[in-house]
């Protein structure tokens, strides 16, 4: 009898860590596989460290931060990256729910549609940015070959600092649209039927009806796709990268890229990491404020 | 339709999965490539029924342990250090391709195991500048770009320096014979007077044209480098729409063909005090020149520019000339895509009015200076590097830098008859025995130069910039540069 009790306090203890216990795994790995690159980036941030120099790195406080403020290059870079972001989420926004809310109708071949619809988002961006470079060749091109045979002017696409985002653009829409889409079009198998009755009722003209009763129902999944999206277009990377590198002097760098170059390239890792630190502030704020709208709009 | 939101939201999730990080590990696009093609000729590649009969490669010819020329070669020990194993960082270029199924003789001969590993060249660029910089022994050997990454290296010591192996008879073979080796690639391996590593690879950048196109349009042989100009107006004038002369605009690209203008127009990328001459009377000359030809003649999009698109636009028959690497010629005669074939000529750049002096680019083999095992590998390169290695990789279309390869009788043999063939070994080693090592502006950050250089060309062939602003501004970052 006298042994039971501390029996019974060594169960109610192991009750007590056994779900501790049983996450730990993930949390340290989650730590580690996070934590340590996160706080090992703001060390080298605050370092000069050339690779291949035979100096071990020094440190020079916020320099790499103060020197980013003076490269041109690196305001070009945020420049761009904002100008991809904000352009590219609002066209895949507006053009994904219309197409979404036009795959979620019941017409002929949708279903067709929606199987193609899955494949630009599933093909790695490397081999779509491969076979985008060629289409866009100027000499060569399918693209000028196309206007070319309508009698337009051709264009010279990736190849000038006045045509290369908005190729680029043209690429990130056409990838991420029907992704998109596909999300909107889920959100509206879900949507409740007893409104559109009432609408209909009451006599509501269909922009009425997805005006006030659409759009508004759709939100919740189409804040989720921003958000989704939002990450992916601040972090634009292996388009660029294998489209442009960059390119033409500099009129398509982004800060992803611009980091990846200082690094690999030019072996400057302290400036690559406040660069890339500067980035995910940037895509923080960017997912918070989106967040902080998902929250007041009560999704 | 629940299960339908449910896939679209797993979809999602393993969008952002795969998604989460940018690897540096991708395989660059064509358009990144370094500034130097890793193609190297396969003179395998039978040209059109219509021209003289192939060249094929000669049979692997059934190996055999050197035979050495002088009775001293003979007491060399080749099984002084039987049981190491030695460790290859290699990367996906010809010279490995054609090399590797000697590799066993090797190991029969000597006793050394060897473990290969192959990468993409970018990527074998990266893990050995980590292993390097982690004082890693993980390899012992490996193929390395000194044009791009030497001086850094050398700098910091990440080379094993290989004189006093070469000073030593017992671990030189007597018939190595290293004053075969052409100047400019041998000087190309060396720093501040020390052996860095051996090459084994040489190309140069030279001009391809279409001789039936220059034929029809009586345009006559090009002699001087203006020439290239008047040629490339003539045949356009004769072929509307077509290209008069593609070359590289790429700005991380562009060094390696724009270097032989700078030096033809008689100047140097920095004069003796290390200023950068971009914006030099004569450099201002070259950059003009090469701008004009690149924004007047070149194809449209040609800031975009490297090896791959120019031979598709030549070997497509949509450009009268190609300035380009001696290596493309195996891609612009390719019977697979090419409509070129027995139309193409090749020469070496032709004189300039400051001089003529190409550009050569070796590849190199070097060990690494925290190896355990230097004395095999040292052995190894012995092997790779001999005379009678380097002729027969020469057959299977490596271009040598030894000049005996050249003087072989079964090289002789395999050009006989194949008038490309042999214009194309002519400007190879002309380029060879002529051509300064000098790829782009001296600095230990070679990539950062090139671009710097780059993005200024590019500026003023887009016309955004005049060349005298462009080159000023250029020059001034170009003298920041660490040297």
């Amino acid at each position: 009898m006298s042994g039971a009790k501390p029996r019974e306090s060594w169960l109610s203890t192991t009750d007590r860590l056994a779900p501790l216990l049983m996450l730990a795994p993930a949390t340290i790995f989650t730590l580690l596989m996070i934590g340590f690159p996160f706080v090992y980036a703001g060390y080298l941030s605050l370092h000069k460290l050339t690779l291949g120099s035979p100096t071990p790195p020094v440190f020079i406080g916020l320099d790499n931060f103060i020197k980013a403020l003076d490269d041109p290059v690196f305001w070009t870079a945020l420049r761009v990256n904002l100008f991809l972001y904000a352009v590219g989420l609002i066209l895949e926004l507006v053009l994904g729910t219309y197409i979404g809310i036009l795959l979620g109708q019941q017409l002929r071949g949708v279903a067709i549609a929606r199987v193609l619809a899955v494949f630009p988002a599933v093909i790695p961006s490397v081999a779509i940015g491969l076979v985008f470079v060629q289409m866009f060749d100027p000499a060569q091109g399918l693209f000028n070959f196309a206007l070319r045979a309508f009698g337009q002017r051709p264009l010279a696409w990736l190849a000038a600092p006045n045509t290369v985002l908005q190729s680029i653009l043209l690429v990130e829409v056409w990838q991420w649209t029907p992704f998109i889409a596909l999300i909107v079009m889920g959100a509206m198998q879900t949507l409740p039927t007893e409104p559109y009755e009432a609408a209909v009722i009451d006599g509501a003209s269909g922009f009425q009806i997805l005006r006030y009763l659409t759009l508004p129902m759709l939100r919740p999944a189409i804040v989720v796709a921003a958000m989704l999206r939002t990450v992916d277009l601040m972090r634009i990377f292996d388009s660029v990268y294998i489209m442009t590198q960059g390119g033409p002097i500099n009129s398509s760098m982004t800060l992803n890229v611009y980091a990846f170059t200082q690094g690999f390239l030019f072996s400057q890792f302290g400036y690559a990491s406040a660069i890339m630190l500067v980035l995910l502030g940037l895509t923080v704020i960017a997912s918070a404020s989106l967040g902080a709208l998902r929250r007041r709009s009560g999704v | 339709m629940r299960r339908l939101v449910l896939f679209v939201m797993l979809i999602a999730a393993m969008m952002l999965v795969a998604c989460s990080a940018p690897e540096p590990t991708k395989a660059p696009a064509p358009t990144a490539a370094p500034a130097q093609p890793t193609k190297a000729p396969e003179p395998t590649k039978a040209p059109a029924a219509t021209t003289a009969p192939a060249a094929t490669a000669a049979p692997a010819q059934p190996t055999k342990a050197p035979e050495p020329t002088k009775a001293a070669a003979a007491t060399f020990d080749w099984k002084q250090r039987a049981g190491d194993t030695l460790v290859l960082y290699l990367p996906q270029h010809p010279w490995t391709n054609a090399i590797q199924p000697f590799f066993p003789d090797f190991e029969k001969q000597t006793g050394i195991k060897l473990e290969v590993q192959t990468f993409a060249e970018a990527q074998l660029r990266d893990k050995v500048l980590i292993a390097l910089q982690a004082k890693s022994s993980e390899f012992d050997f490996w193929m390395s770009l000194k044009s791009r990454e030497g001086l850094k290296y050398y700098r910091a010591n990440y080379y094993e320096l290989l004189d006093k192996y070469l000073a030593d008879p017992k671990l030189t073979p007597p018939d190595y014979n290293v004053k075969d080796f052409a100047g400019g690639p041998f000087g190309g391996e060396k720093f501040e007077n020390k052996l860095t590593g051996i090459p084994i690879i040489i190309e140069g950048p030279v001009v391809f044209y279409r001789k039936d196109l220059f034929d029809a349009a009586k345009i006559p042989a090009m002699k001087k480098i203006e020439d290239i100009e008047t040629a490339a107006a003539a045949c356009m004038k004769a072929n509307p729409g077509i290209t008069g002369v593609t070359l590289r605009g790429d700005p991380n690209a562009i060094a390696y063909t724009f270097g032989p203008f700078m030096r033809a127009f008689g100047v140097n990328y920095r004069d003796a005090n290390g200023k950068s001459q971009l914006s030099s009377p004569n450099g201002l000359k070259a950059v003009e020149y090469y701008t004009k030809l690149a924004r007047e003649y070149g194809p449209p999009g040609v800031v975009t520019y490297s090896f791959a698109q120019s031979s598709a636009l030549f070997g497509g028959g949509n450009a009268c000339m190609e300035i380009e690497s001696s290596n493309e010629l195996s891609t612009i005669i390719d019977p697979k895509s090419s409509k070129v074939i027995g139309k193409v000529g090749v020469m070496p750049y032709p004189p300039g009015p400051g001089g003529d002096v190409p550009t050569v680019l070796q590849w190199g083999v070097s060990i690494n200076a925290n190896s355990k095992k230097k004395e095999a590998a040292w052995l190894f390169t012995m092997w790779a590097t001999s005379q009678e290695m380097q002729t027969k990789l020469q057959l299977k279309g490596i271009a040598s830098p030894r000049s005996s390869s050249w003087d072989s009788a079964d090289w002789k043999a395999q050009l006989a008859g194949d008038a490309l063939r042999a214009e194309w070994a002519a400007a190879v080693k002309y380029v060879a025995e002529k051509g300064s090592g000098e790829v782009g502006p001296p600095a230990i950050e070679q990539p950062a130069a090139r671009k710097i250089m780059g993005d200024a060309l590019d500026a003023v062939i887009l016309g955004t910039k005049s060349a005298a602003d462009a080159m000023k501004a250029a020059d001034a970052e170009l003298d920041k540069v660490e040297r």
